[in-house]
């Protein structure tokens, strides 16, 4: 598609049984900022059934306007019925940016969509800006994060991008007015691709170590068994597993199994969090590969700040119990 | 069953990503002395295939763009197991983002003409779009699930499919043809057997190049690309060493929205 | 002369490779812990081909040869070294019922070794020694249509974990006196005597075999009577030498890929400590090393492989590798300092597993006597 006469920035507003992605909130957020800068307006496209109510959030969110299409065969979400409803909203109202959550419906969609109107993608950006003629520049990482590119769509329309969760800012919501539009869908009753079965949700367990997102690990650092509960208590909050090097494990705080590096296991978190740590090598190469690491360590020469994005010399004890219920406050808010 | 196409990737060997340099004339990495290896997931699309295929006859293609010197890593493919393979392979391709690259795959399977199943990586390592598989599925006009986490037949022309998604799954039947892309729980690819290596010498690896596939050159390469390279930065996994600093409820502050930034809250 | 690996090759090496890296390392604590060979590697193993790699096809093997035999336990090496140290044993079982057996034997006891169903071993050494194989005291007399052996043999790798032994024995006396047995391991009178606790190869089993009046079924003799020095002597030289030269190889890659990677991480005044010239020179003299014994390894498996002779140059590169192993795990544990001496540090294992390997399969000593001989003979008058 050209690129003339489009405008307005659309963002894939994500649900599953009416409940919205958090990811959705973000790139509205992100959305009307882009939008802050080039006049432009923020639509949300929202698709399935019984979700109008969810309109008026995303207005609250910084949509100025909301296309809806609820129907049912609009639910549960499949690809090729999304990609339909995408090819004709994208025909009729030519938006000049389309964003979609990184997640595992939009790394599914956006790609079909992009390929069905012809345009450019990228994937996974972990930032978006405009440039000086407002093109949409699409930071993202490859080669395991070793290689940061900045993608532009030049000449074709909508300029897609999928955007990783949590890079971007939800704003704080407020009462706001927008158009809430309706959209009629016709849709053939076959070729819809396969069928759904089944759909099943489960908790997340608690992952072992080497696959967990989040690691929190304690060194002798730490102090005592006592303590040392406060730092199962971060793992808690944040989802993640418990990782030790060989000191707790000799005072029994920790077990033989938890520890991580030479003599243990390697680990390649999102986040890994170091407590009490000093950083010797051979806890080192088991975490090394983390791709954000945060370190809290009273003595300022530890080694571990070396191998640390995010560094805090501070007693823990002062940090942690404030940190874990901060954390729980916004997990259960 | 009778063909199935697993699409393949060669891909930089990330044992040896600290290699990489980059030329900051071209804008382009410099990967010169980095050996290639199968995209790791596409080994489990290429395991898969061979399943199926072990399990109720037919053949497995697999089919590649990528400049010729690529065919010993082909070659692996073929040792694992399949039975022969195509290689896209033309200076008018070099430059392709997703979706001509997925005009050039889908022009390949094409060219193959009949088929029941085309099996893809989720993603590659190195560019880690996970585009390809959705885009030619479209291309081709065929339906196509990402995420799957197990696969298997049910009659003669229905898969039965789970998908993985946020803390679940979605089971789904699909009819073939389709565009299945693969994560890696799906199974444990074979190794390749020492025969195997021996079978594979004797395996055809067929270059396509566009003379063949007649692609209009529009839709392909750096110019057919819609999207652009606009600026590249090579990170080397530097850590940040961002010092935090201030009364513990301001770094508490810090290190929540740093907790936030990284999509764990 | 071409010094270049064929793609075939290159292949061989990479899928060894990635079979070693994945399945052997959740293997290695117990190994380490019991000194037991993990048999149920052996099935796997036999998929990928590497219990057939010298058999012929006809016999379920792959029928590869020996030049890619040794890349095979190299690469087993690298990452354990008990693994190739079992294997290379099996692999004399094998070729021992390869190059002597009738027909029936090899489809018998050959097939199944070939396709991992069996583990297999050759067993020489009594405990009067090894080295001095006529002087042994283990005999068998032949009573009607049985063989009727007695005796003891000791430090026999795989003793324990196969399923029949290929055991030398005296029929008569003097060199011409000795003759080989395919002994089944239930066998009526065939024991299984302790199990050695070695300090290093800990996961290759190693073991006594005890024959009190053991039975063994006249057509289990193993070529001819009085033919058993010959058989013993071409499986211990050509298969048995090239096998522990190439599981000293491995470790001695191990060694110094562990000191190399070491070097680069531990930083001490600012640098990491490859940019010290001591570390360097140890680096130098690793990698020198290392280089002499691919060449060594490679060649006398090629010469094999081509029918050519290769005793010499399989005793060169048997002694010439295993001191080197020895000696390069001794180097990458100074470059670790204390952190070397550690068990969580892998080098210390390289150390013990490469003293193991000196006396395997024949001294430095007999080694020497081998090369003597060759180096000797141009001036004989």
């Amino acid at each position: 598609m050209n690129k003339n006469d489009h405008d307005g920035i659309w963002v894939f507003a994500e649900q599953r049984n009416a409940e919205l992605h958090e990811v959705t909130l973000e790139l509205l957020g992100k959305a009307r900022g882009l939008a802050g800068q080039n006049q432009g307006k923020v639509t949300a496209i929202i698709l399935g059934q019984g979700i109008k109510p969810l309109a008026q959030t995303l207005l609250n969110y910084g949509a100025d306007s909301v296309l809806v299409a609820d129907n049912p065969v609009l639910d549960p979400y499949r690809l090729i019925p999304y990609s339909l409803v995408f090819e004709k909203l994208i025909k009729e109202y030519h938006p000049e940016i389309l964003l979609m959550g990184a997640t595992f419906m939009g790394v599914e969609l956006a790609p079909r969509v992009a390929a069905r109107v012809r345009t450019g993608l990228s994937a996974h950006c972990v930032d978006l800006k405009l440039d000086k003629d407002g093109k949409l520049l699409q930071v993202v990482p490859g080669w395991g994060g070793g290689v940061i590119a900045t993608i532009a769509c030049p000449d074709h329309r909508p300029q897609m991008a999928t955007v990783m969760p949590g890079t971007m800012k939800p704003l704080s919501p407020e009462e706001r007015k927008g158009e809430i539009k309706e959209i009629e869908i016709n849709l053939p009753d076959k070729d819809l691709g396969p069928k759904v079965l089944e759909i099943k949700r489960e908790k997340a367990e608690g992952l072992p170590l080497e696959k967990a997102e989040v690691v929190v690990a304690g060194g002798w650092g730490v102090g005592s068994r006592e303590d040392w509960k406060q730092v199962e208590e971060l793992a808690g909050v944040l989802g993640g597993a418990v990782g030790t090097t060989r000191p707790p494990v000799d005072e029994g705080w920790a077990e033989e199994g938890q520890m991580i590096g030479q003599s243990g296991k390697t680990v390649r978190p999102k986040l890994y969090m170091g407590i009490g740590i000093s950083g010797v090598m051979h806890h080192v190469v088991g975490m090394d590969q983390s791709e954000h690491i945060i370190t809290i360590n009273s003595d300022a020469n530890a080694e571990i700040f070396e191998t640390s994005d995010v560094i805090v010399v501070e007693d823990f004890r002062k940090i942690l119990p404030k940190l874990i219920q901060k954390i729980r406050e916004r997990v259960e808010r | 069953m009778n063909r199935i196409i697993v699409c393949m990737k060669p891909v930089p060997d990330p044992q040896h990503w600290n290699k990489v340099s980059m030329d900051h004339e071209t804008q382009t990495l410099k990967r010169e002395g980095i050996p290639t290896i199968i995209n790791p997931l596409d080994k489990h699309a290429l395991e898969a295939a061979l399943s199926i295929r072990d399990a109720h006859g037919g053949e497995v293609l697999l089919l590649s763009m990528a400049p010729p010197f690529v065919t010993p890593t082909l070659r692996e493919g073929l040792a694992m197991g399949a039975d022969r393979a195509i290689l896209l392979s033309d200076p008018v391709f070099a430059g392709s983002d997703t979706l001509a690259t997925a005009h050039i795959l889908a022009a390949g399977c094409r060219w193959i003409g009949e088929f029941d199943l085309v099996l893809c990586g989720n993603m590659t390592i190195d560019g880690s779009t996970a585009q390809v598989g959705s885009q030619l599925a479209e291309l081709l006009d065929l339906p196509s699930v990402m995420h799957v986490i197990d696969l298997h037949r049910k009659e003669d022309h229905l898969l039965r499919i789970t998908q993985k998604i946020e803390h679940g799954y979605v089971r789904l039947e699909a009819e073939l043809p389709l565009v299945i892309s693969v994560r890696k729980e799906l199974n444990k690819p074979r190794y390749t057997p020492f025969t195997g290596i021996l079978a594979a010498e004797s395996k055809e690896i067929n270059m396509l190049s566009n003379e063949e596939l007649h692609i209009d050159t529009g839709l392909i390469g750096l110019e057919g690309s819609p999207t652009k390279m606009a600026g590249l930065e090579l990170r080397r996994f530097k850590r940040e060493k961002e010092r935090v600093e201030g009364s513990p409820e301001e770094i508490v502050q810090v290190l929540v929205d740093k907790i936030h930034r990284y999509g764990i809250i | 002369m071409d010094f270049q690996f064929s793609e075939r090759e290159e292949m061989l090496r990479k899928a060894v490779r990635e079979f070693a890296e994945n399945e052997i390392p959740p293997k290695m604590e117990a190994m380490e812990e019991t000194g037991d060979f993990p048999t149920e590697l052996l099935k796997p193993m036999a998929e990928v081909g590497i219990t057939g790699i010298i058999t012929p096809t006809e016999y379920g093997g792959v029928g590869l040869g020996y030049l890619a035999r040794t890349i095979v336990l190299e690469e087993l090496g690298r990452v354990c070294g008990a693994m190739p140290m079992a294997l290379q044993v099996h692999h004399m079982g094998c070729a021992v019922i390869n190059d002597f057996g009738t027909d029936a034997q090899k489809e018998k006891y050959l097939v199944p070794l070939a396709k991992g169903e069996t583990m297999g071993c050759v067993a020489v050494t009594d405990p009067t020694g090894g080295s001095d194989v006529v002087g042994m005291k283990s005999s068998a007399e032949l009573k009607g249509d049985k063989y009727i052996l007695s005796g003891r043999k000791c430090f026999i790798t795989n003793s324990h974990t196969s399923n029949y032994w290929v055991v030398i024995a005296k029929t008569a006396e003097g060199a011409k006196g000795l003759s080989a047995f395919i002994v089944d391991k239930d066998a009526p009178g065939a024991k299984l005597g302790r199990k050695e606790n070695k300090f290093g190869l800990r996961g290759a089993n190693t073991g006594e075999l005890a024959f009190d009046n053991c039975e063994i079924p006249k057509e289990n003799l193993l070529g001819q009577e009085g033919g058993g020095l010959a058989v013993a002597i071409k499986t211990i030289s050509e298969t048995g030498r090239t096998g522990m030269a190439a599981t000293a190889l491995g470790i001695l890659t191990a060694a110094y890929e562990e000191a190399g990677k070491f070097a680069n991480e531990r930083v001490l005044y600012g640098k990491p400590i490859s940019a010290l010239q001591a570390i360097q020179f140890y680096m130098a003299e690793i990698y020198t090393q290392l280089e002499i014994c691919r060449l060594l390894c490679y060649r006398a498996s090629w010469l094999k492989d081509q029918g050519m002779r290769c005793d010499n140059e399989g005793a060169l590169a048997k002694y010439y590798t295993c001191e080197a192993a020895v000696n390069a795990a001794k180097k990458a544990i100074e470059i670790h300092g204390s952190y070397g001496i550690m068990k969580e540090y892998a080098v210390q294992r390289l150390l013990r597993d490469a003293v193991v390997t000196v006396p395997s399969g024949g001294t430095a000593e007999i080694a020497k006597v081998v090369l003597a001989r060759a180096a000797l003979a141009p001036f004989k008058k």
